[in-house]
């Protein structure tokens, strides 16, 4: 039925075609692992055998695309990826100020944040990998270089996607990608260059300068502003400055303002909240969508 | 007696869904090295050949979750030919809970036993 390994990882991910696509990632590589090691043990055993009749024995214990594909989503069902709850249905009003008691949101919130340094290592190492690469293509040993770069490429996508699920909560790949150990290294770089999530990945690295840098700016413009409204009493009241204050002008706000503009500021921030954890999740599906292969 | 079979299967997918994460985490529990889920499974075929008590393919989910409960822990070796493998060892952790869980298999197979009987 299935002659080659691959058939069975093509059938296997046809038959998972709806369940989250970082799990059929992981499901791909340990099918890969367990059928090429026991395919590997088979060949030595009975070195006369066809691949296909060796395969035949082994999917037979392993299990059919189908069964497998079932036991993933059956154990996916039961652990939930991290920070994901059961959310009861609230009011309006419950869901708007219920967004404090939310780990999502307090993730969504500290990501942006991380997401501003990270944004600028990726973009540094991203830019500097291209164009040292590229410039070292014609000497030898540029290629080797090129390869060490792109694999650097995978590897801090895979620890991103970390980041992304921890903070986030977006279910994201745990396993890196498959690359042939037995490929000569010039045939690897080719491999890694024709493969189209090398290029999604690096795109990813350097639009993240870009969102980071965004989310930093806001993130600390409305904190500022939020607080500013929340401090105008205090400011008023105990150190006898004014709202403004221009050369010998000092122009205040009337005292049955206050508690109106610390409500303004602590309304203002809860609004920012819950828009940060919006754009929490847009961010991890768009993370999904460049670094997780489908 | 296809609809039987049917049946029969379900109990026993059943029944392992239950016993396989005890049965993983005593294998990895009795081993000294770090083993990989090829190795386990024909540990487990060696173990009991006549009995195929589930396909091998629906180990390796099962690993994922337990790792990811902080019962077991893993690392990635790049092995001589084919894909890198994944060597799995047992945590601190998880041979406390292995000890609960012997404690419950015990009392549920005496309480099935007894019942059993009549």
């Amino acid at each position: 039925m299935f002659k080659t390994v691959e058939e069975y990882l093509d059938a296997l991910k046809n038959e998972m075609r709806d369940a989250d696509s970082a799990l059929v990632q992981d499901a791909q590589a340990d099918a890969r692992e367990h059928l090429s090691t026991a395919l590997a043990v088979a060949r030595e055993a009975a070195p006369e055998a066809s691949e296909a009749d060796a395969l035949k024995k082994i999917i037979e214990e392993y299990g059919t695309p189908e069964e497998t594909a079932s036991a993933y989503k059956e154990v996916e069902r039961r652990t939930s990826p991290a920070l994901k709850q059961t959310v009861k249905p609230r009011s309006v009003l419950g869901r708007f100020f219920g967004v404090y008691t939310d780990p999502r949101a307090w993730g969504a919130l500290l990501y942006m944040l991380i997401a501003f340094v990270t944004g600028v290592f990726y973009f540094t190492w991203a830019v500097t990998g291209v164009s040292v690469s590229v410039s070292f293509l014609i000497f030898i040993f540029g290629f080797p270089f090129a390869l060490l770069f792109l694999l650097s490429v995978r590897g801090l996508a895979l620890l991103e996607g970390r980041l992304v699920e921890a903070l986030l909560g977006v279910r994201m790949p745990r396993r890196p990608l498959f690359s042939h150990q037995d490929m000569k290294w010039f045939d690897r770089l080719k491999a890694l260059l024709t493969d189209k999530a090398t290029w999604l990945m690096l795109i990813y690295m350097i639009v993240q300068f870009v969102l980071g840098t965004a989310y930093f700016v806001v993130i600390v413009t409305v904190l500022s502003i939020s607080l500013s409204f929340i401090a105008i009493p205090i400011l008023q009241a105990w150190l006898g400055q004014g709202v403004i204050n221009n050369n010998d002008m000092r122009y205040f706000l009337p005292t049955w303002s206050y508690p109106l503009l610390v409500l303004i500021g602590f309304l203002l921030w809860t609004t920012f909240m819950n828009i940060a954890r919006s754009i929490g999740q847009l961010h991890g599906k768009m993370a999904k969508w460049l670094l997780v292969s489908e | 007696m296809t609809e039987i079979t049917a049946q029969t299967k379900k109990f026993q997918k059943e029944l392992n869904s239950g016993t396989s994460s005890l049965v993983l985490l005593s294998v990895l529990s009795h081993s000294r090295e770090p083993m990989y889920g090829y190795q386990i499974a024909k540990l487990l075929e060696e173990s009991g050949p006549d009995f195929p008590m589930m396909k091998q393919g629906t180990l390796y989910p099962v690993l994922r979750s337990l790792e990811e409960n902080g019962l077991l822990e893993s690392t990635v070796e790049p092995s001589v030919s084919g894909p890198p493998r994944r060597y799995y060892k047992i945590t601190s952790g998880g041979r406390s809970i292995l000890e609960e869980w012997l404690e419950i298999w015990k009392q549920t197979k005496k309480f099935v036993d007894a019942i059993l009987k009549g």
